[in-house]
């Protein structure tokens, strides 16, 4: 909660918080006196007359005052440090400060009233340019990643970040910077400046991806909107020797300008291991009307539920859907399809090897459906509980999808045929990390298994952020 | 015997993306082919370049097997049991491995010369054509992307400092080499053509019949008047089924590359 002293009207005068005087001295005689003092405030209506913050350096002034103003309208003590409460979490979640401490005095100087209260926020900015340096080891891989991060730039909450990893293989960075609306933190603007690159052994594809956005985000009533610009350049290439023809087709470069609107709304208690509450995101993507060679619409939404059951256990149920609708004849790209399949996806199944296939690359699919009923309960005999126990649940799942697909390929293409369902059960270990991310151990049966499709069946593990 | 070998798919490509020098390389694979008797489809593909599994048009997809560039794909069809060269004997196969080299090394580096360290050339044609698949600004990218790869190469070999006129000089004294020893006969070696024939086919022939910024290059060849008849015979012997006066679908005859 912080730090928040409240003082009592004490007749004694008052300069600062190092009164040269030690309270404990005083209690004997003053405690009962005090004690009085201290009921008869709580019940008592009192105004808020000044509310500073001190500590500014770079901050504009007027940015904070959206966020501090509803201070002024506390009615009692008990209220006045409610909203200062709430007031110290606004602040602290711009980013732009290390500590914020709020303390509330009693009014003095000529306008004072006698149940006037001056509340004052001591903030401590951050510094203007902190840095970080990591090193990184990976498959046959090393690699060195800087960071920069420049908080407050322009006094408004401005935030500058660049990140820059050199690698034995690759290179890759990017630039950030993000512009909240003073007063509304939740409206903000972000441009993206980045390079990435990735490896998908299970279509032996590598894909170089350099890219500008910029992302408007905005509340609107209960659910959050964010509107998208991006460019990408983007490189594909065959990963080995050996990739199939039907990727090396693919291989090349190609401009991608789409824009895209995400719609969610999450009233999940909890990202990782939420006990009640729903998610439903829906995003669609338009590329190809405002330049580049990639033109296709795109919809794909999330749907998730939680319920709590008997003793402890959390019932979920999750329904994921997509639709990529290839534009102007031109057949879509393989970085642009769904794939389904893996620890994260249809359990099970090996990493995105379900679906269409050729030589063993996959293509991914054109539309595709994934749910998953989940069964979560406290580990057995509770070990740990209230504490390291509690980032561990086991739970009993059934998955089912299906990839479909409406381009028609020429060379060395086996069709999976996409009337027959995958689906797979099983149970599993998980295990919770921060707040972001979670690890799972699972025992899966894969069943409805098409030729051409990678099974895993048997324990699989699986880590990331985003799970069916 | 020979073995039948499947239909073999050339990749290069598009009509209004070829470059000079693609094009030379593209033909020359296209006539070692014909000249073996192969069966070939010829197949347009933008990112042809990059599907290559080194880089280079022209490639050939055969089965599940991909060979870029001349040299792999006489060695690949020798592997398969055809061939031109069995007759040849060691002297004369020297002989032509060092006329190829000569062709490569002279012929084919003044062709990307012409195309990408002379001004304007560069700007009204090649740049253009090479961008041509491509939606602004990547175009811009990748076309000087290119330009700046192959400027680095000529720097590389020491062909940076030398002028559009020493080139020409070059090329000429590389068809003088050619024309001496074909002198009379109708391919370089006997009767019977060599991968050496298509090669030489391939960059005398697309030379005469693209037009660039200047008639120099076509006027050298010209005036080796047995070379002349030499591409004559080539293109009647093995070309007559495409249209009378174009090599083959996807090149253009005299018009060219603009």
């Amino acid at each position: 909660m912080g730090t928040v002293h409240a003082r009592s009207m004490d007749p004694l005068p008052m300069h600062g918080r190092d009164m040269g005087v030690h309270p404990d001295d005083m209690i004997e005689v003053q405690e009962a006196e005090q004690e009085t003092k201290q009921e008869v405030l709580e019940n008592k209506d009192v105004v808020v007359q000044h509310v500073n913050i001190e500590g500014l350096g770079r901050t504009k002034e007027d940015l904070l005052g959206y966020e501090i103003s509803e201070v002024f309208h506390a009615k009692n003590l008990i209220d006045v440090m409610k909203k200062s409460h709430i007031a110290r979490q606004k602040l602290l979640r711009l980013g732009i400060f290390k500590e914020v401490e709020v303390v509330i005095d009693t009014s003095d100087g000529a306008d004072a009233l006698p149940n006037g209260l001056d509340v004052t926020f001591e903030v401590t900015e951050m510094k203007r340019l902190t840095g970080s340096y990591n090193t990184m080891v990976g498959n046959n891989e090393g690699s060195m990643v800087l960071g920069v991060k420049l908080p407050n730039v322009f006094g408004r909450a401005e935030k500058l970040t660049f990140q820059f990893s050199y690698g034995t293989k690759e290179t890759s960075y990017g630039l950030s910077f993000f512009k909240p609306q003073p007063g509304n933190f939740e409206r903000n603007l972000a441009l993206n400046l980045y390079k990435v690159t990735g490896q998908f052994p299970w279509s032996s594809l590598k894909e170089t991806d350099r890219g500008v956005s910029t992302e408007l985000n905005f509340p609107l009533w209960r659910t959050n909107h964010t509107l998208k610009w991006e460019g990408v350049w983007r490189e594909l290439g065959c990963l080995a020797r050996s990739a199939s023809f039907a990727v090396r087709e693919e291989s090349g470069h190609t401009l991608k300008s789409a824009l895209s609107h995400t719609m969610s709304i999450d009233n999940r208690n909890s990202a990782i291991f939420p006990k009640k509450g729903a998610l439903l995101r829906i995003n669609q993507e338009l590329a190809g009307y405002t330049g580049g060679d990639a033109s296709f619409l795109k919809e794909d939404f999330e749907l998730q539920v939680n319920r709590r059951l008997v003793w402890d256990s959390v019932l979920s149920a999750s329904l994921w859907g997509g639709c990529l609708l290839p534009i102007g004849g031109r057949p879509s790209s393989i970085a642009d399809r769904f794939y389904l399949g893996g620890p994260t996806s249809v359990r099970g199944f090996g990493m995105y090897s379900i679906g269409p296939q050729s030589e063993g690359d996959y293509l991914g699919g054109e539309a595709y459906w994934a749910g998953g009923l989940h069964l979560y309960t406290p580990l057995p005999f509770r070990p740990g509980r209230a504490g390291f126990g509690d980032l561990f649940r086991t739970h009993f799942f059934l998955n089912a999808g299906n990839l479909y697909i409406w381009y028609i390929l020429q060379i060395n293409i086996k069709l999976s045929l996409a009337e027959c369902i995958r689906w797979s059960y099983g149970a599993g270990i998980v295990l919770r990390l921060a707040n972001i991310a979670r690890l799972e151990l699972n025992y899966c049966i894969p069943m409805g298994v098409q030729s051409g499709d990678r099974i895993c069946d048997g324990v699989q593990f699986g880590a990331g952020i985003r799970f069916l | 015997m020979c073995k039948c070998m499947s239909v073999c798919c050339l990749f290069v490509f598009s009509e209004d993306q070829i470059l000079l020098s693609d094009c030379a390389s593209s033909l020359a694979v296209q006539a070692y082919l014909r000249m073996c008797n192969l069966p070939v489809h010829v197949s347009c593909r933008s990112n042809a370049e990059y599907m290559s599994p080194s880089g280079k048009v022209p490639f050939v997809h055969v089965g599940n097997q991909v060979v870029s560039e001349l040299g792999p794909i006489v060695q690949f069809t020798k592997a398969k049991g055809h061939s031109l060269s069995d007759g040849l004997d060691d002297v004369q196969r020297a002989e032509m491995k060092a006329y190829m080299e000569l062709v490569n090394n002279m012929l084919l580096t003044a062709e990307l010369y012409i195309q990408w360290c002379d001004d304007t050339t560069a700007t009204e044609i090649s740049r253009p054509r090479y961008s041509s698949p491509y939606s602004w600004p990547l175009n811009q990218i990748l076309a000087y992307q290119k330009q700046w790869e192959v400027r680095r190469k000529m720097n590389a070999i020491g062909w940076a400092g030398k002028s559009l006129e020493q080139v020409y000089e070059d090329v000429s004294q590389c068809c003088q080499a050619l024309s001496q020893r074909l002198g009379t006969q109708p391919y370089f070696f006997n009767k019977q053509p060599t991968e050496l024939d298509a090669l030489v086919f391939g960059h005398l022939f697309t030379i005469l019949t693209t037009r660039l910024t200047s008639d120099e290059l076509g006027e050298k060849i010209k005036s080796y008047s047995n070379l002349l008849a030499f591409c004559r015979r080539i293109e009647q012997s093995y070309f007559e089924d495409s249209q009378a006066g174009s090599s083959s679908r996807g090149y253009s005859k005299g018009p060219s590359l603009f």
